[in-house]
């Protein structure tokens, strides 16, 4: 029995037991449920044919009937509805059974809003039609009015941020981005509980005494990111289906090689947190606490998310777009948006996978040895640096007066003034990254505020 | 056989176990006993590589215990804990399977003890449903579902009614008569000493004693003399080495040692009493304990 079966037996337990319990199958069919209505709704509300109700109310030029249903574009219908009576038309108006009254020729009249496609539409047909009606008044021929007048097909066209980029591109990069990120987070914190809930339990002495922790931690991230996986692969499936059933919302025209960078990125990023949520969970026996250790990670990705955001919106090809692809911890937030984008060179994506690989293999044993250290160890919330360092699983009797011994020990004056230092320069370099990246110095605070903020927890835990 | 060589292991300022040196053999039970905070539990993870031992060794069949060799071990720590929503069957067989059994030996193994153990109606149910009770029977079969050839059981006895602790014992036997090595730690002297062929006693990380449990109290140099009578108390003063160790009306305890004339001791008791029952044994495991520890 090797670690490795070991690793797959627990991955294929989390899968099972995941996969049965009435929290997965809910989530997936929420997930299920908005994401075909996202795809099917709009496509109901709008079929692509819209037909608009304008009013007309007292004298108007005769041809503008005609030049209205002239300008519009095959996929709007106008229909004309006539009121003797203005009050008739405006009582229409307002029960909505028309979208505009054209009074007199020269008034427009609306219920909310002007809408500014119809507004130009009507507007521009006004002008026509008493332009028309005033030439043949001063004796021009009709046939050389109507040439002249002949209306002019003006399109609208979306473009990207970047030349040689379209619309659609952008909003893959910014999708993926979103996807990314709430499933590290979800599927991180899944991890997270999974541990507290073995260690709360105590089936982790049981499963420790026949499987090394590295194949318990192991197999528990391959399971959940599997599972993860899976339940990914059938939302996009299900959006497929719907979109290419419906043939309504237009979905990016994403590449294949894309779809498997994001595949790559998502495994990554998510192997790379899931990780150290496995190794913080070992710190804490009750999911509260376990909350409260790992909340600092879900704040890291969300910052990493913001910092890559931005600055890839500012030039996926700028400096910091680049920093922060390679940097392992925002890598997998900030390189899949940059590949959609088309904005990297050939080296780039192979050199952050190897960098994020190599940060991986660092964290796998760190987490394992946190995690090997922490887990039988029951009772209050452990700290960090204690999992690290101790070569300990002391029994419970001693725990108390133990835990102290430790933490007096630990808790150095030089480890404080290291400490400090290192949090105060890290909330600098932050803030200087962030200035450099937005030019905005009120952003810039924020970094710098935070680590104020932590050097003084870290102080009064002293 | 299962051996502790020199094992060391030290908690910061505490050593939890000190040159810890004894051994269990197979097909016989072994009482691990000591004081709460003794080492036992420490010493049990060690076996199952829960904590790295400081110097010293743990061997199995005469090499150094190593990750492979532990599937071949069942264990149920103090601590008892299953996946309080997996299903008892499906959690069993996990178990086994961790230990390198296919599903079907597993849920053979499995559905064998869970009928012997009386909980097979309850194998589709989820743990946490269970009664405490078959919460313990199960964690039981957790242990076993591996068919072990070594078995370490921290505090088998706590908590269990007298019927189950009965069951408990005749199935250690029986597991015991089958060739298993079977270490379990307990603070019920007396069960232990009906139980155990050998016993290991703890103190601070040390071992005090060790060994076959007849042969230990065999080899003490005091005898514990027990005497019911009725009539006046008899005057033992007259007898040398002779230690009153409780009188009341009508029944007295002696500690003599070995060599006393069992005749001259009886001698003692003519007269104007009746004696009506009398016994010469070594000290009990409770008085071996006790003298151990030093306490």
């Amino acid at each position: 029995m090797t670690a490795l079966n070991q690793g797959w037996l627990v991955a294929r337990r989390e899968m099972r037991e995941r996969a049965r319990s009435r929290s997965f199958r809910v989530s997936t069919l929420l997930m299920l449920i908005v994401v075909v209505a996202a795809v099917v709704l709009p496509g109901l509300l709008d079929d692509g044919n819209t037909t608009r109700h304008v009013g007309v109310s007292g004298t108007t030029a005769p041809a503008f009937e005609q030049v209205l249903s002239g300008q519009t574009s095959d996929d709007t219908t106008i229909h004309l509805h006539t009121y003797d009576e203005l009050a008739a038309g405006e009582e229409a108006l307002r029960d909505e059974r028309i979208d505009l009254l054209v009074v007199d020729g020269r008034l427009l009249e609306w219920r909310g809003r002007p809408d500014a496609e119809l507004q130009a539409l009507v507007t521009g047909a006004l002008q026509v039609a008493t332009v028309q009606q005033r030439a043949a008044a001063s004796g021009l021929d009709p046939d050389t009015v109507a040439r002249l007048l002949s209306p002019v097909r003006v399109e609208s066209l979306q473009i990207g941020s970047m030349p040689g980029r379209s619309a659609d591109d952008d909003s893959v990069a910014f999708v993926m981005s979103v996807v990314l990120l709430t499933a590290i987070l979800i599927y991180g914190n899944l991890v997270l509980t999974g541990v507290v809930e073995e260690k709360s339990s105590r089936v982790v002495e049981v499963l420790l005494a026949r499987v090394p922790a590295k194949a318990l931690l192991g197999g528990k991230v391959v399971g959940i990111g599997l599972l993860g996986l899976g339940q990914l692969a059938v939302t996009a499936l299900a959006a497929l289906i719907a979109s290419a059933a419906v043939d309504s919302v237009d979905l990016p025209a994403v590449t294949g090689s894309v779809l498997a960078w994001v595949l790559v990125w998502f495994v990554l990023g998510y192997a790379l947190y899931a990780m150290v949520y496995g190794a913080l969970g070992s710190l804490a026996t009750r999911t509260e606490d376990a909350q409260a250790v790992a909340g600092p990670v879900g704040y890291v990705l969300i910052a990493g998310y913001w910092a890559a955001f931005m600055a890839i919106g500012e030039d996926p090809e700028g400096m910091w777009a680049r920093v922060l692809s390679l940097f392992p911890a925002t890598a997998p937030l900030a390189m899949p948006g940059r590949i959609a984008l088309q904005a990297t060179d050939w080296w780039e994506a192979p050199l952050a996978v190897l960098l994020t690989l190599a940060a991986l293999a660092g964290l796998v044993a760190f987490a394992g040895r946190v995690y090997g250290n922490a887990v039988l160890r029951t009772g209050a919330t452990l700290r960090l640096r204690d999992a690290w360092h101790s070569r300990q699983n002391e029994p419970r009797e001693a725990r108390t007066s133990l835990a102290q011994t430790m933490t007096s020990s630990f808790a150095s004056p030089q480890a404080t003034v290291i400490g400090t230092a290192a949090l105060a320069a890290a909330g600098i370099v932050a803030a200087a990254v962030v200035f450099a990246l937005t030019g905005d110095v009120i952003w810039s605070a924020v970094p710098a505020l935070l680590a104020v903020a932590a050097v003084r927890r870290v102080r009064q835990h002293r | 056989m299962l051996e502790f060589d020199c094992a060391v292991k030290r908690f910061d300022s505490l050593t939890a176990l000190d040159r810890c040196t004894f051994a269990a053999q197979p097909g016989r039970l072994t009482g691990f006993l000591g004081p709460n905070g003794a080492g036992k539990t420490t010493a049990m993870r060690a076996v199952f590589g829960l904590l790295r031992l400081d110097a010293g060794e743990v061997r199995w069949r005469g090499s150094p215990v190593i990750g492979a060799e532990r599937v071949r071990f069942g264990y149920m720590p103090e601590e008892r804990g299953l996946y309080p929503r997996m299903r008892v069957r499906e959690q069993l067989v996990y178990l086994g399977e961790l230990c390198g059994r296919t599903s079907l030996e597993a849920g053979r193994v499995t559905d064998r003890w869970l009928e012997r153990l009386g909980v097979a109606g309850r194998a589709t149910a989820r743990v946490d449903e269970l009664s405490h009770g078959n919460q313990q029977r199960v964690q039981l079969v957790a242990a076993l579902v591996n068919e072990p050839d070594l078995l370490v059981l921290d505090e088998p006895f706590a908590g269990l009614d007298p019927i189950a602790m009965a069951a408990m014992a005749d199935l250690l036997e029986e597991l015991a008569r089958t060739g298993v090595t079977v270490l379990f730690s307990s603070h019920q002297l007396d069960l232990v000493e009906d139980l155990c062929e050998d016993v290991v006693i703890i103190d601070q990380g040390r071992v005090v004693l060790a060994g076959d449990l007849q042969d230990l109290r065999a080899a003490t140099p005091q005898r514990v003399v027990d005497i019911r009578y009725r009539g006046p108390a008899p005057e033992w003063s007259d007898l040398p080495q002779v230690e009153v160790l409780v009188s009341t009306n009508g029944s007295t305890r002696l500690k003599v040692p070995r060599d006393t004339e069992i005749p001259a001791l009886l001698a003692q008791l003519t007269g104007h009493r009746e004696v009506t029952s009398f016994s010469y044994q070594p000290p009990t495991l409770s008085d071996l304990f006790t003298a151990a520890v030093g306490r």
